[in-house]
């Protein structure tokens, strides 16, 4: 397969899961700003915060409400990550190589694009709400479906699942790092401090990586603050956890041509190894935020690598 | 329920599909015709001449279809049509029209009322083609190797190595079996006088094929009781003979072959997307190849991987900017060398446009009877050639009543439709034709037939042409039809795509075998 493809596939990926992943941020954004007694305070700059969008919004010059931040990243023309411009560029690279995938595919990521088109003239920037985001995560889930059930499991499947599963470990990354440690920065002695808002927040958490069941099934207890770190980050079963997605990464990069996957193939295991043999406990003693600072570089490393590997055109 | 019917017609408007029921329909298809003979008929041809109150009905090969549409409610066909173009949307079937900001991609519309050609009809025109694109290949060779058509005086020198499209560095450079123009798309049009007139080779990078395939796929998904009603012959195996001509391009087994596309911003991007993936090559821009040792390479995830054909769809200039434009970001350095050298072969060959060039139509009769020894089957249109003072100044005098093109020209851009032009147009063009003649022939308008089409006010006549898609291999080979193309505003004769055209299904019938005539007569509903 051309490198050109294998990038415009893993790109093509990386943008949906992105787009995905900002709607889950922002519709428990807006669930939070309901409980956010005085609206105006530092928690609308959250989302903001996690996708490291902080220059982009602050060149608007609006006032950091949560109606401003979600406008923001659901539609603003020049933020390259906001969800409006995730679909954009998916479709740019799926278009780029349209006879690489399954018409079915294609059909979904045009058909996707053209309902945005739709959107951008219905929906009030500032009325933004659940019923988009909905619409968001169902496209997200309709492509990958699509994908699972037409796709021949050969290298534009792989390279299609494996930007899916890099893009996914960054971003829950992201949301643990900011939502948890920054907002509740390294507090795991457990003194009571057991009020609603904290209860509201955890399960927002976990909602926005669709763990609350979860969480559930496995604890059977109530939400503390240092279980929820263990299943974003350890959960071997959950899809949006770290240690799943570096699984499935490295699943991914061993049916990839074996010529120049040496390096890619080393680093995710190195990181999938940590994510193996590691504890909660081992983590909160190093601090969270430290821990997750280091993941999000690994990650980085990561996906130089692969880009190394498979898509340089030179 | 509203009814619709097509009667009374304008006369001579749906010609396509209507014919006086006098019994003076000739059988002139399958005679040879001069281009001496043609040029005379030619001459009287005058758009819309009055015409006697005459008795219409629909010409024998339409009649099973016409029954059908007449029973049909229009709104069964406004929705059908919706259908069609949401599918078409979906699928994301468009088309890029340069300088136009508002939308970069735009749907070419796509009729749902199919145009018909009886068989005997396409057996005339698949023999006329065949002789043509030969004896064009031909023609190619001779003027990049011995000349011998310009040493026997047929075709001034000056006209061919003055030619911009005339690639001085294809002179002498051998390729297999002399096969330059691997696919053609040659531009045929239907007359007022039942004939059909060709009017232009496409020799370079033809377009087109994949809204044949796709207008097919449509109809056959839309409206599949009428495929149950009569034989029509398929279209679909266009991309396996495609590659078929492609490998047989080489000598090479088992050859890689790719198709070069210029890139999603081009405006056929749809079809190379379309087209790489049926044949199931890969589609690559020049950024993916790169020369090593005279040999062409792409790099692919597994490494650099040989070439050994190209499907390119990029213009020769843009092709190697260490060969000709050097600002080309498009091509890719080297590939020239590697071509010369026989290590790759490029379809179409490079310098083909010498031969598609409106300034060498008028030769292309000569080049049969030179190259074949035969009488050309198909007719040429008459041709005025501005570079001829005695020619110009009839063309500068009748402008009114002609085409005048570019020579290089196509799209349907730089032309001037005589009897649809203001006063001060023809008075600009004449000025311009008057400072460079040579870069201007003039043709009559012909009156190109029209066919039922479905637009907003309901169905009306529309003019059409068609381009059936020739493939060079180890023999001639082509799919029954090609692309109709439909210029959709009333009255206009420019079906370009660029120009407002859409296009429209063609089925080619089935051999007699009752097919048609037998079922017509039971379909009583």
């Amino acid at each position: 397969m051309l490198s050109r493809v294998a990038s415009h596939l893993y790109w093509m990926s990386r943008y949906l899961e992105r787009a995905e992943n900002m709607a889950r941020i922002l519709d428990v954004t807006q669930s939070l700003a309901m409980l956010d007694r005085a609206a105006d305070s530092g928690g609308a700059m959250t989302p903001i915060v996690i996708t490291e969008a902080q220059g982009a919004f602050a060149e608007t010059n609006l006032p950091a409400t949560y109606v401003n931040v979600i406008a923001f990243l659901a539609w603003d023309k020049k933020h390259p990550s906001s969800i409006r411009n995730c679909f954009e560029s998916m479709r740019k690279n799926a278009r780029a190589v349209r006879g690489s995938i399954t018409s079915e595919m294609w059909e979904n990521v045009n058909d996707t694009w053209l309902q945005l088109q739709d959107k951008v003239r219905i929906i009030d920037p500032m009325m933004t709400g659940n019923e988009f985001f909905e619409w968001v995560k169902e496209r997200s889930h309709l492509f990958r479906g699509v994908t699972f059930a037409t796709a021949r499991r050969d290298q534009p499947y792989h390279f299609t699942r494996l930007g899916t599963f890099i893009e996914r470990a960054d971003n829950t990354a992201r949301i643990l790092n900011v939502k948890y440690a920054q907002e509740a920065p390294d507090t795991f002695d457990e003194k009571e401090e057991d009020n609603e808002t904290d209860y509201y927040r955890l399960s927002a958490v976990l909602r926005s990586v669709s763990a609350l069941e979860a969480y559930r099934d496995t604890y059977r207890d109530v939400i503390d603050a240092r279980r929820v770190a263990e299943i974003m980050i350890f959960d071997e079963k959950l899809p949006r956890s770290l240690r799943y997605c570096l699984d499935e990464a490295s699943l991914v990069l061993d049916e990839l041509p074996a010529q120049s996957g040496r390096m890619p193939r080393r680093i995710a295991a190195e990181i999938n190894a940590r994510l193996r043999y590691g504890t909660i406990d081992e983590v909160l003693a190093y601090g969270l935020k430290r821990y997750l600072a280091d993941f999000l570089l690994d990650m980085e490393r990561l996906g130089n690598a692969v880009n190394a590997a498979y898509m340089e055109l030179h | 329920m509203i009814m619709h019917t097509i009667t009374p017609p304008p006369a001579s408007h749906f010609d396509e599909m209507l014919a006086s029921l006098a019994p003076s329909q000739s059988q002139t298809q399958g005679q040879f015709q001069s281009q001496l003979q043609s040029s005379e008929v030619m001459a009287k041809a005058k758009p819309m001449p009055p015409m006697p109150p005459l008795r219409f009905g629909p010409r024998e090969h339409y009649q099973a279809y016409n029954q059908w549409l007449e029973a049909t409610p229009e709104q069964a066909l406004t929705q059908r049509r919706a259908q069609a173009d949401l599918l078409f949307r979906r699928i994301g079937i468009t088309f890029t029209v340069y300088g136009d900001e508002s939308g970069t991609e735009r749907l070419i519309p796509s009729d749902v009322i199919p145009r018909i050609i009886t068989a005997d009809e396409w057996t005339y025109l698949e023999k006329g083609l065949t002789q043509r694109v030969t004896a064009i290949n031909k023609f190619l060779a001779d003027v990049y190797h011995d000349q011998a058509i310009l040493k026997a005086g047929l075709i001034p020198r000056e006209q061919i190595e003055g030619n911009a499209q005339f690639q001085t560095k294809m002179v002498g450079v051998k390729l297999p079996h002399d096969t330059y123009a691997s696919m053609a798309g040659v531009d045929i049009v239907r007359n007022n006088d039942g004939k059909y007139y060709v009017l232009e080779d496409n020799l370079r990078v033809p377009s087109g094929v994949s809204y044949m395939l796709m207008n097919r796929k449509m109809m056959m998904r839309l409206f599949p009781e009428l495929f149950l009603k009569q034989t029509v012959r398929p279209v679909e195996h266009y991309p396996a003979m495609l590659l078929q001509t492609l490998r047989e391009s080489t000598d090479i087994d088992n050859p890689t072959v790719v198709l070069l596309t210029p890139g999603r911003y081009n405006s056929a991007y749809f079809e190379h997307t379309f087209l790489a993936q049926q044949m199931g090559i890969e589609l690559v821009e020049g950024s993916d190849l790169f020369v090593k040792d005279d040999y062409v390479y792409m790099r692919t995830t597994r490494g650099p991987q040989r070439v050994d054909v190209m499907y390119r769809r990029l213009d020769d200039v843009f092709l190697d900017p260490l060969a000709f434009r050097e600002d080309s970001a498009l091509g890719v350095p080297g590939l020239f060398q590697c071509y010369a050298k026989g290590n790759i072969v490029i379809c179409n060959a490079i310098g083909t446009g010498v031969a598609d060039d409106k300034s060498i139509y008028p030769y292309v009769p000569d080049m049969i009877k030179f190259y074949l020894n035969e009488e050309p089957i198909l007719n040429n249109v008459l041709t005025y050639q501005c570079r001829k003072p005695s020619e110009l100044s009839y063309v500068l005098a009748n402008m009114k009543n002609l085409v005048v093109k570019e020579v290089h020209g196509a799209g349907g851009y730089g032309m001037l439709v005589g009897p649809a032009a203001t006063a001060k147009e023809v008075e600009d063009f004449a000025a311009v034709v008057k400072a460079n003649p040579n870069n201007y022939i003039a043709q009559p308008t012909l009156s190109l037939s029209s066919c039922p089409t479905f637009v907003d006010s309901g169905i009306a006549p529309r003019h059409i042409d068609l381009r059936p898609f020739v493939l060079t291999g180890r023999e001639v080979r082509m799919v029954p039809g090609g692309l109709t193309r439909v210029a959709l505003r009333e009255g206009s004769l420019v079906v370009n795509s660029s120009q407002g055209g859409g296009t429209k299904d063609t089925w080619v019938l089935g051999d007699a075998e009752g097919g048609v005539e037998g079922k017509t007569e039971a379909e009583g509903k």
